[in-house]
């Protein structure tokens, strides 16, 4: 990737509060406090510090830490896809 | 078990200019839930051939306010929904939004202080709704905020600002001009940096929690000072706002 594109995708860069009302539709709750472990790099983020890319056809949630892609979430008109192999896990309170 | 995230119709039953690029839409909601401050709501318009996008825009106003909530729009000249927001939009006008929603930028009082607010441009907005929070609950935790904008021009609820920080001996409110400072300005010409941001804190002891929006640009260098500067990487709350500049 040349400097320019990287530049320009750094300055379109949003964080995980940013698509916070995606992922409660998919949750049911907020998640935006919940913690993901990075499967690649075994950082903690609470999803709503993820870094999150939303200018392409779905959306990409990346490790902070590491930058590697935690999670994707693309809709279409009748299902929502989540790839979500990014993450070790991701831990929630049981109270929401 | 917090209530499903629901579209709802609210009416617009105010529209407020408050710079050349910025209005705030006053919405009634019939589904209205106080939110906290910081939250956002996501606004969605379907245009006449189905074609459907969102939007997300912090609340600026305080949960106190009851049945409503403050949107402000700023207008980004080639968006496909802002010059919607701002130019067509009229009191009567209905508009669909879900909310409040988000659970990690957020502050209210019963988090405490001190509080370091840091906002750029329009990311001012979720700031300002934690400021008139902090104000409807007479809380004196001690406050700063550090705006930077482009002009004096620029300067969204410059007046509340000053009206706030006049009779509030905790709170301090720091204009930074990075285009263009009005004429006689002796205070800050220059985008926010370390230095800047040590000036700033300086009086807020420690235990300190900071809040940063704006564009994503400015967040990263502002996170990164901050966290250099010794505050807990866990009390740096940001929330990127994507390419405007400022």
């Amino acid at each position: 990737m040349d400097d320019e594109v990287a530049d320009m995708n750094m300055a379109l860069m949003v964080d995980g509060n940013a698509v916070a009302g995606e992922l409660q539709q998919i949750f049911g709750r907020d998640m935006t406090t919940a913690v993901a472990r990075c499967a690649g790099c075994a950082s903690d983020a609470e999803m709503g510090a993820l870094l999150a890319f939303t200018r392409g056809p779905g959306v990409v949630l990346r490790c902070p830490t590491c930058r590697a892609a935690i999670a994707r979430i693309v809709e279409t008109t009748t299902a929502i896809y989540l790839d979500a192999r990014g993450a070790a896990y991701v831990r929630m309170g049981s109270r929401p | 078990m917090q209530p499903a995230l629901e579209w709802q119709v609210g009416e617009v039953t105010r529209v407020r200019t408050e710079t050349p690029r910025t209005k705030t839409l006053t919405l009634a909601l019939p589904k209205w839930m106080a939110h906290r401050p910081g939250q956002h709501y996501d606004v969605s318009l379907t245009a006449p051939d189905g074609y459907r996008t969102e939007r997300s825009y912090s609340a600026a106003s305080e949960p106190e306010r009851a049945g409503e909530v403050d949107l402000t729009v700023e207008r980004i000249d080639d968006g496909e929904v802002s010059p919607y927001l701002d130019d067509v939009l009229m009191p009567g006008d209905q508009l669909e939004v879900r909310g409040p929603i988000g659970g990690y930028f957020v502050w209210d009082v019963s988090l405490g202080g001190p509080l370091l607010l840091i906002g750029g441009g329009s990311g001012v907005v979720p700031l300002m709704a934690m400021l008139r929070h902090r104000a409807a609950q007479k809380a004196p935790i001690p406050a700063r905020l550090l705006y930077s904008s482009r002009s004096a021009q620029e300067v969204i609820y410059r007046t509340e600002f000053e009206r706030l920080a006049d009779g509030d001996g905790e709170l301090e409110v720091v204009f930074t001009f990075t285009r263009h400072a009005p004429p006689g300005w002796t205070g800050y010409q220059r985008r926010i940096d370390p230095a800047m941001l040590d000036e700033v804190m300086q009086s807020l002891g420690n235990g300190v929690r900071s809040y940063v929006c704006g564009p994503t640009l400015l967040v990263e260098a502002v996170s990164n000072a901050l966290v250099a500067m010794g505050l807990p990487a866990g009390r740096v709350r940001t929330e990127r706002f994507g390419p405007t500049g400022t």
